[in-house]
């Protein structure tokens, strides 16, 4: 056919469009629904604080200024005394969670022992634990280490077993034709098909682990993002307690972003290439379509 | 080149789920083959071919009956070619070559037997990057590359098109006549036994052997060569026996 393609020529006004569509400007789109779904709400419900005041007391917080009086922000040192607590639970949860996830995923016996333990842990809901810890060890690091670890530690269990459990019965096989070693093995065949897995696991160690060490801090601690937080709030100051809750989130979104998902795209580049290649053969198609 | 010796072989799967059958894949299978020797093993779709091979290269046990390979009475090396391409998606084709080598010279190797499937230049793509049978390919260079003294192939060109099956076949007689190995080669393709096989077993279903037939004429071999498409309708006649035969014993099987 003499007709063109429908291939777009490269205007300005097609230009717009495709910007007005891409993923970028729906996710600002989202948040700026957020901003003014909360700014309506505080117009009609006096105890929540508009965007201004919360934005407001977050830079003196973060800054460093002052609330009026002897109050100051002390944003850097409540974080400072988070990261350690959460850090450490997390390491603990991670290189339990791969041990026993290798453990249960590798032998039906221990799987038939564990495996339904497990999945209780995984129910059992973080602020269950922030009460346990504060009961049986009062104040102090330990709890919050500890209610973060015991929070954290069986979504990575669960996704190591998983992981190891899905390593493909063919390729194990033709390991073996082949008498490959087991070093080779654990490293080509074992350790990539379970790091997706393990991904899945660390991001939700990192998110779960972190919702639970600001509930230890709620309950057994003096200093803190979670301390910081119940300290507002007991105090019947909301924006500073929302505040707070906006830096605990935006920390979380941060590291999700900045970290760990440019981290999983690296990892799973040999997958990536095969959407891509998948893409540019769908693409393919849509031009032998329209060409035709 | 090796010996390989099935005696008695019997392979039974035993029932998944209550109230089902076992499943005999093989039953009471012997025959020996040794030396210089291309063999094909035929036989309709779930006649046993690939437990077979699986026996034979030490990832099935046998129920009964034993399975030996020997090279000049010390434990042969295998190569196998499977149905699939079975590489590691997550390494390119130069560690998924690498994954199953030992020794020296291992990347050189495996660039001479990428360069022999044609595939010089993909050392460096990871199989998503492939088409199915470039993958296929590799998986062939990747048996080869072990150097065997016995090489298993399942189905290896089942997958591919006709004009790349049929030019891999034209090369793996060369390779085959040049390199000195004894193959053990499956098929469900009559025509694909003939032209590349110097000896032919038909295994019926349930893992019988039905017949054992040597195929004398010399290589190369082309699909359109006279005395191969009367090799091939010979064979084929044995193989429509063997189905009229089984075909009975199933009539009779449900008159009882
Ligand atoms: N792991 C298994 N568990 C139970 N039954 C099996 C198993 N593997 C194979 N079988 C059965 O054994 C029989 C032979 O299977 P096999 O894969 O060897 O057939 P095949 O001759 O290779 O067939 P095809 O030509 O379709 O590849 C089939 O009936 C199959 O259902
Ligand atoms: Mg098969």
């Amino acid at each position: 056919m003499s007709q063109a393609t429908t291939v777009a020529p490269a205007s300005p006004i097609a230009g717009v469009g495709r910007l007005l569509r891409s993923p970028l400007t729906a996710r600002i789109a989202s948040y700026l629904f957020l901003l003014v779904a909360w700014q309506l709400l505080s117009l009609y419900e006096d105890r929540f604080p508009p965007p201004a005041d919360v934005f407001g007391f977050l830079w003196i917080e973060v800054t460093g200024g002052s609330h009026g009086g002897i109050v100051r922000g002390e944003f850097l040192e409540h974080f400072a005394a988070t990261l350690p607590r959460f850090t450490l639970g997390i390491a603990i949860s991670m290189v339990l969670g791969i041990v026993s996830g290798v453990v249960i995923g590798g032998s039906k016996i221990a799987e038939a022992l564990l495996k339904d333990t497990l999945l209780m842990l995984v129910a059992l809901p973080a602020i269950i634990w922030a009460f346990l810890t504060q009961m049986w060890l009062g104040l102090g690091d330990t709890a919050v280490v500890i209610t973060t670890f015991l929070s954290a530690f069986p979504f990575v269990a669960v996704n190591v077993v998983q992981g190891i459990q899905a390593v493909p019965r063919d390729l194990r096989r033709m390991s073996g034709a082949f008498h490959v070693s087991s070093y080779r093995r654990v490293r080509h065949l074992l350790l990539p098909a379970v790091t997706g897995y393990l991904f899945a696991g660390f991001r939700f160690a990192v998110i779960i682990g972190w919702n639970a060490v600001l509930l230890g801090e709620w309950f057994s601690s003096s200093e803190g993002v979670g301390y910081q937080a119940r300290y507002w709030y007991d105090a019947n100051r909301y924006k500073g307690f929302v505040a707070w809750v906006i830096l605990f989130i935006g920390f979380i979104v941060l590291i999700d972003r900045v970290a760990l998902v440019p981290l999983q795209r690296r990892a799973f580049r040999w997958r990536d290439t095969q959407v891509k290649q998948a893409q540019r053969r769908v693409e393919g198609i849509d031009v032998a379509v329209t060409g035709a | 080149m090796a010996t390989l010796r099935v005696e008695h072989l019997n392979k039974t799967f035993p029932a998944i789920e209550r109230g089902s059958d076992a499943t005999t894949a093989i039953d009471d299978l012997s025959f020996e083959i040794g030396g210089h020797v291309f063999v094909s093993v035929v036989g309709p779709s779930g006649c046993g071919k690939s437990t077979l091979l699986n026996i034979v290269s030490g990832i099935e046990t046998a129920t009964h009956g034993s399975v030996s390979v020997s090279e000049d009475g010390s434990p042969a090396r295998l190569g196998y070619v499977f149905q699939e391409p079975r590489l590691l998606p997550w390494r390119t084709v130069m560690q998924n070559m690498l994954y199953v080598l030992e020794g020296e010279d291992v990347p050189d190797r495996a660039r001479d037997y990428l360069r022999m499937v044609g595939l010089d230049d993909a050392g460096g793509k990871f199989p998503a990057q492939l088409s199915g049978g470039m993958q296929q390919r590799v998986g062939i260079a990747r048996a080869f590359a072990v150097e065997p003294d016995l090489l298993l192939m399942d189905e290896p060109f089942s997958h591919l098109d006709a004009i790349t099956a049929r030019s891999l076949r034209e090369q793996l007689q060369g390779i085959w006549t040049e390199a000195k190995k004894t193959v053990l080669f499956v098929t469900h393709d009559i025509a694909e036994a003939v032209q590349l096989s110097n000896r032919v077993l038909i295994l019926a279903p349930g893992g019988r052997l039905f017949a054992d037939l040597p195929i004398e004429l010399p290589y190369p071999r082309k699909a359109s060569d006279t005395e191969v498409a009367m090799a091939q309708a010979e064979l084929l006649r044995r193989f429509e026996e063997m189905q009229e035969e089984t075909d009975a014993a199933r009539a009779t099987d449900v008159a009882s």
